[in-house]
C-alpha cells in the first residue's frame, strides 16, 4: 500500500496526528441518545487488541463505574469526544451502561435514601 | 446495531445536583466541600459558532472556546453516585446548562450578598425550568448583612424557594445546603405519588 507524504502542520496545530473525527468515524452524535455527562459505565470482558489507544484508555479507567464527565477529566478529553468513544464502545459491548440520569425524572424513594445518606456524612 | 444490543445495568444510577450562581460565589469552594474526591475539572471545547456570534463574517478565524466544568461526587450506595456538577462561570454558556439541569434533583443558586445581581440569571432559570433550587446565601466573611425578608425582595425569590446561609469553605455547612436541596426537592413532589415499582 502506498502512503502518501504527509506535509501538512496538523499534528503540530492540533497535538495530535489523526483528527478525532477520524477516530470516531465521523460521528458526531452518539446512537445513545441517553448518554449524559452523569451517565455512568464500567468495562466489560471482550477483544480489544483492535482498538485505538483512546478507547483503551476508557476502558482501562472503566474497571470500576466512572460517569462521562470523570471519563473526561481524567484522560483530559473534552466532553463531546467522550460521549462518542463511550458510544462506540457501548455498541461493541465492552462497556456496560447504567440507568440514564436524565430519566425516568429522580423518585421520592431515591431522593429519600439520598436524604439519609447526606445526613449520615 | 439497535440500542438492544448495549449491555445495561438498570439498577446503577447517577442523580445530578446543579451549583449555580455568578463567577466568583463559591461553586468550586462548595464542590470541593462536600465531594469525596478532589473536585474534578472537564472540559468541553466549542467553535465561535456554538456559542452563538452574532454574524458569521471572519468565519475563517474560527476559534475555539473551553468551557470548564468543576465537579464532584458523593456515594449514596453500592448503586446511586451523586454528582454535583458547578454551573460554568459565564452566561453566555446557556446551553452546558441543559445538560446539567436535565433530570437533576434540583439546584443550590449561590449568592453573595454583595453582588445580588449576579444570582439573577441563576434564578431565573431555574424558575422558569420549574427545577427545585434553593438560594444559598454564601458567608464569605461570616457576616449576615441583610435580613431575610430584604434578600427575598432583592432576589424576588417566590416564597416556595428556600433561602439559606450557609459558608461554601465548611463541609458541614455545604451538607445543610445540599440537605436543604433535596428537602425542598422532596416536598415539591406531587403527594400522592406511588412508587413505580
Amino acid at each position: 500500500m502506498i502512503r502518501d507524504t504527509w506535509y501538512g502542520d496538523d499534528e503540530q496545530e492540533a497535538g495530535r496526528f489523526v483528527p478525532l473525527y477520524v477516530l470516531v468515524n465521523g460521528r458526531t452524535r452518539p446512537q445513545n441518545a441517553s448518554l449524559d455527562l452523569a451517565t455512568q459505565v464500567i468495562a466489560m470482558p471482550g477483544d480489544t487488541r483492535a482498538l485505538e489507544p483512546e478507547y483503551e484508555a476508557i476502558l482501562s479507567r472503566c474497571w470500576t463505574w466512572m460517569s462521562i464527565a470523570e471519563i473526561g477529566a481524567y484522560l483530559n478529553y473534552p466532553l463531546a469526544l467522550t460521549k462518542l468513544l463511550v458510544d462506540v464502545l457501548l455498541e461493541q459491548r465492552l462497556l456496560s451502561v447504567g440507568s440514564p440520569a436524565e430519566e425516568p425524572s429522580v423518585d421520592r424513594a431515591t431522593l429519600e435514601t439520598i436524604l439519609v445518606r447526606l445526613e449520615s456524612l | 446495531m439497535n440500542n438492544e444490543e448495549v449491555l445495561v445495568a438498570v439498577g446503577r444510577k447517577s442523580v445530578k445536583v446543579v451549583v449555580a450562581g455568578g463567577f466568583g460565589t463559591g461553586k468550586t469552594t462548595l464542590v470541593g466541600s462536600v465531594s469525596e474526591i478532589p473536585p474534578l475539572t472537564t472540559e468541553e471545547v466549542l467553535t465561535q459558532a456554538s456559542v452563538g456570534v452574532d454574524d458569521l463574517d471572519g468565519i475563517e478565524h474560527k476559534t475555539t472556546t473551553t468551557v470548564a466544568l468543576d465537579f464532584g461526587r458523593i456515594t449514596i450506595n453500592a448503586d446511586i453516585v451523586l454528582y454535583i456538577f458547578g454551573t460554568p462561570g459565564q452566561d453566555r454558556f446557556w446551553f452546558m446548562w441543559d445538560e446539567l439541569a436535565q433530570g437533576a434533583i434540583g439546584a443550590i443558586v449561590l449568592v453573595d450578598t454583595r453582588r445580588l445581581d449576579t444570582s439573577f440569571p441563576a434564578i431565573d432559570y431555574f424558575e422558569r425550568r420549574q427545577i427545585p433550587f434553593v438560594a444559598a446565601v454564601n458567608m464569605f466573611f461570616g457576616e449576615r448583612l441583610y435580613s431575610e425578608d430584604e434578600i427575598r425582595a432583592a432576589l424576588k425569590l417566590s416564597p416556595a424557594a428556600p433561602l439559606v446561609w450557609f459558608d461554601a469553605r465548611d463541609r458541614g455547612s455545604s451538607k445543610q445546603a445540599l440537605i436543604s436541596l433535596v428537602q425542598h426537592a422532596i416536598s415539591q413532589m406531587p403527594v400522592s405519588t406511588r412508587s413505580s415499582v
